[in-house]
């Protein structure tokens, strides 16, 4: 258990940073199957954030139950077609839970509903995105919930964003090593799909922010949480 | 003794990821050829026949990436073709067949491990590393079929108050609209509730311990020092570069050493572990049969 509360908040960020600077050094410094390598660090990083930042804090009961039913939600929304409300739902929930249950459920939506998809060594990478997708809401949280302007434009920034970690791992998977040419072939032909996203993000946060508010805000007046 | 995909979750995490990480990271034909085969038909065991459609799809990626690679890439002494002022060369074709190969016989590796290592065996090694991950996993899996079934209802009940009308778009969407309105109410609430009844019962008062139907058997001991075993004699060759292989810029292999030999021989075991325990444990069923 982690009493001190500055050194919990600097271990949330370092393991974070260390994650997203695991996958941009190793794919610049291997030449080549460099996936492999990324891959197997993502996990095992990731494992490390659950294990220090998640497993020892004292979660309130009722925050990790909220946390699994969105997860539950959003694994939901994966299956959907064409748009997808998956990203929307992470987003609002890490907004009002906070980053480190933003983290959880974007990165926990991604391997159980890989179940259904389809698991493989991609696996790690849309954890990975999804997660760092719902730990940066969970810090922009404040000023999000208080403009939805300011989080439709965040959501379609997040759906881009996605794409763009996405397409790291094509083209790592060509197995090429850091190849900007690869990768912007990789993107150019992923813009229908970050299209996709970004509208998805749009209207799904759109039609869900001031609902999901009021509700929570109901929640929180009949529980009193 | 047990066949492989009843043995215990830990002995098989370990046997998928020793025979994957081995192949992830050499970029060798003969320990992409001996995974590839190792794989297939590991999966052709358990599966049999059908799914012609996946393995076509595999392959037609395989000959996608030999094709594409030559294109992309145009290291390599061997130039046989020419187009567009770039040159195709020979190396980086195979490099691409090689390479595709790798990744083949991992996505047929995945395949049988997502069919072996279903949620609850996950859940189970989860547990072992952080209980309460496993917790949110497991509840959020049940929760997934609680809302297929409750969305349902409410659907039904939504219909039977004449709350639709027939073929009409927008209609269409507002009630789906309504019902993810309701369900999200509804989750939410029932989430409340049943952490207010775990706190009640004493959630997070002592440690927490999990309900396993996993043995640990001698089985599974064997198993798991022969898999550890082989992989590390393997990984020794590959590190100390016995197993290299060099494409760019003409195509050499290390030359075969007794050490390389090694690493290429506990590989192919290594990969043939759980297809022979699959069989025996096959044969013994059917003898067994056959007495009754």
């Amino acid at each position: 258990m982690i009493h001190n509360q500055t050194f919990r908040t600097a271990l949330k960020y370092i393991s974070l940073i260390l994650i997203i600077a695991t996958v941009l050094v190793s794919s610049a410094l291997f030449s080549d199957k460099q996936y492999a390598s990324v891959s197997f660090a993502l996990a095992v990083m990731t494992c490390v954030i659950f294990v220090t930042g998640y497993e020892q804090k004292k979660t309130g009961t009722r925050r990790l139950v909220i946390s699994s039913v969105m997860t539950a939600l959003a694994m939901t929304g994966r299956l959907f077609p064409i748009l997808k409300p998956t990203t929307a739902i992470i987003i609002l929930s890490a907004v009002y839970l906070g980053s480190e249950s933003g983290f959880l459920i974007g990165s926990m939506t991604a391997v159980l509903s890989n179940f259904y998809i389809g698991q493989g060594p991609w696996t790690p990478f849309q954890m990975m995105a999804l997660g760092v997708i719902g730990f940066v809401s969970g810090i922009f949280g404040e000023r999000l919930s208080q403009k939805r302007s300011l989080l439709i434009i965040y959501g379609i920034i997040c759906g881009i964003a996605y794409s763009f970690i996405m397409d790291i791992w094509t083209m790592l998977w060509h197995g090429q090593g850091f190849d900007i040419k690869i990768y912007l072939t990789a993107l150019a032909t992923a813009v229908p799909v970050t299209i996709q996203y970004a509208v998805a993000n749009a209207v799904f946060l759109y039609l869900m922010a001031k609902p999901f508010g009021d509700k929570l805000g109901r929640i929180k007046v009949k529980y009193g949480v | 003794m047990k066949s492989f995909s009843s043995m215990h979750p830990i002995t098989q995490a370990v046997w998928f990821i020793l025979t994957a990480l081995c192949v992830m990271f050499s970029m060798n034909p003969i320990i992409a050829v001996v995974s590839f085969t190792g794989a297939f038909v590991l999966y052709i065991f358990r599966n049999g026949a059908k799914g012609l459609k996946t393995h076509l799809w595999f392959f037609a990626m395989w000959i996608g990436i030999v094709i594409i690679n030559p294109l992309i890439s145009h290291n390599g002494a061997t130039v046989f073709l020419v187009i567009n002022k770039q040159p195709i060369t020979m190396e980086s074709a195979v490099y691409g067949a090689v390479s595709g190969t790798v990744i083949l016989s991992v996505l047929y590796l995945f395949r049988t491990f997502s069919q072996i290592m279903t949620s609850d065996r996950l859940m189970y090694l989860c547990g072992k590393l952080s209980p309460k991950l496993s917790l949110v996993m497991s509840m959020a899996l049940r929760y997934t079929a609680l809302f297929t079934q409750q969305t349902r209802k409410v659907q039904q009940y939504q219909k039977a108050t004449g709350l639709y009308k027939e073929d009409n778009i927008i209609d269409t969407i507002r009630g789906g609209v309504r019902i993810f309105s309701i369900m999200l109410t509804w989750a939410l609430e029932h989430g409340i509730t049943t952490a207010d009844s775990m706190t009640a019962r004493g959630y997070g008062t002592g440690k927490r311990t999990q309900y396993a139907v996993y043995r640990f058997s001698s089985a599974d001991t064997v198993m798991l020092i022969l898999s550890v075993l082989f992989g590390a004699v393997t990984f020794t060759a590959q590190i100390s570069g016995k197993m290299n292989m060099e494409f760019y810029p003409k195509l050499s292999l290390t030359e075969i050493t007794p050490h390389g030999i090694t690493g290429y021989i506990s590989y192919g075991i290594l990969v043939i572990l759980p297809i022979v325990s699959e069989i025996t444990e096959n044969i013994k069923w059917k003898y067994y049969l056959s007495n009754i």
